[in-house]
C-alpha cells in the first residue's frame, strides 16, 4: 500500500455497502431499503458479469462489481426507467452497469483521497486479471434479493 | 435557456436530464454531448447559457474542456456532475472557474439546492 493513501475509511464492507445503498436509493430505486448485506452462504452469480473501474496511479486501485446478467438487466431497466421485461441491449447493459461501477469507484476514491485518475468502465463475462493484487474488501450484498458483489483491490 | 449536458455515458446523460426535469428545470433546452471534445465543438457552435459536464471522459476530460473554454475567453457558466467529490477535485474545479461540483449519486433536491443559487 502506498504511504500517500489512507485506506482506513474503506477497510471493511460497510463503506462499500453505504456507497452502494446511496447509489441505489437515489438513482435506481428512488427510495432506500433495497440493498443490504447478503444473509447466509455466499451464492454463485448466475450467468455472471464483472464490471470494473480502476483508479490509475503508481498502484492501481480496482473496484469490481459482480452481478448475474439478469440482475444487471434489472439495474439497467431501473436506471433507464424501462418497462419490466423490456429487452436490454448489450450497449445499454454495458453503459448502465459500467456507471454503477464508476460511481462506486469514484466514491471510494473520494474517501481515500487517492491522487489517481478513474478509468473507463470495463464489463466482461470473466473476472478481471488481478495477478498479485491485494483484496482489501470483498462484500456480498443483496439488491431486491439478488446477489451483488463489490470488491476493492490494490494491484502492484 | 440553452444547456449542454456532457457525459460519455448515454445512460448517465439520460439520468442527469431526467433529474434536471424533476428538479424543475423542465423549460431548459438541453443538448447532449458525448465527451469533452464534442462539448467544446457544440459550445462554440451554439453558445449555450450553461454547461453541466462529467469530469472523466475520453477524448477530452471535463476539466480540460473548462480550461480550454477559459483559455479562449469563453466564460459560459460551467459546472460538474461527477462520481468524484473529493475536496481536491472541488478545489481544482473552483480554480478552473467552475460554479460548483455535484457528486454522483445525486437527487433532484440536491440539483435544485445546488443549481438555483447560480442559475435561477
Amino acid at each position: 500500500m502506498t504511504a500517500t493513501v489512507d485506506w482506513a475509511p474503506v477497510l471493511d464492507a460497510d463503506p462499500l455497502l453505504q456507497i452502494t445503498q446511496d447509489l441505489f436509493a437515489t438513482m435506481i430505486d428512488d427510495e432506500p431499503g433495497y440493498v443490504s448485506h447478503w444473509e447466509g452462504e455466499r451464492p454463485e452469480l448466475e450467468d455472471a458479469r464483472h464490471t470494473w473501474v480502476d483508479v490509475a496511479d503508481e498502484q492501481i486501485v480496482r473496484v469490481v462489481i459482480g452481478t448475474g446478467r439478469e440482475t444487471g438487466e434489472a439495474i439497467t431497466r431501473a436506471l433507464l426507467r424501462m418497462a419490466p421485461g423490456e429487452e436490454v441491449t448489450d450497449e445499454d447493459f454495458v453503459d448502465a452497469v459500467g456507471e454503477v461501477a464508476n460511481v462506486v469507484c469514484g466514491n471510494v476514491k473520494s474517501l481515500v483521497t487517492h491522487p489517481g485518475t478513474l478509468t473507463i468502465p470495463v464489463v466482461a463475462d470473466a473476472p478481471p486479471p488481478l495477478g498479485d493484487g491485494e483484496r482489501l474488501v470483498d462484500a456480498c450484498l443483496s439488491w431486491r434479493g439478488a446477489p451483488l458483489t463489490v470488491s476493492l483491490w490494490v494491484l502492484p | 435557456m440553452k444547456v449542454i449536458v456532457a457525459d460519455d455515458s448515454r445512460v448517465m446523460r439520460q439520468i442527469v436530464i431526467r433529474t434536471l426535469r424533476q428538479a424543475g428545470y423542465d423549460w431548459w433546452e438541453i443538448e447532449e454531448a458525448e465527451d469533452g471534445a464534442d462539448a467544446l465543438a457544440k459550445i462554440r457552435a451554439t453558445a449555450p447559457d450553461f454547461v453541466l459536464s462529467d469530469w472523466n471522459m475520453p477524448n477530452m476530460t471535463g476539466i480540460d474542456l473548462l480550461r480550454a473554454l477559459r483559455a479562449e475567453g469563453n466564460e459560459t457558466p460551467f459546472a460538474f456532475v461527477t462520481s468524484e467529490g473529493s475536496p481536491q477535485m472541488r478545489e481544482q474545479a473552483d480554480e478552473a472557474g467552475a460554479l460548483f461540483l455535484i457528486a454522483k449519486p445525486f437527487t433532484a433536491d440536491i440539483f435544485r439546492e445546488t443549481i438555483d443559487p447560480f442559475i435561477g
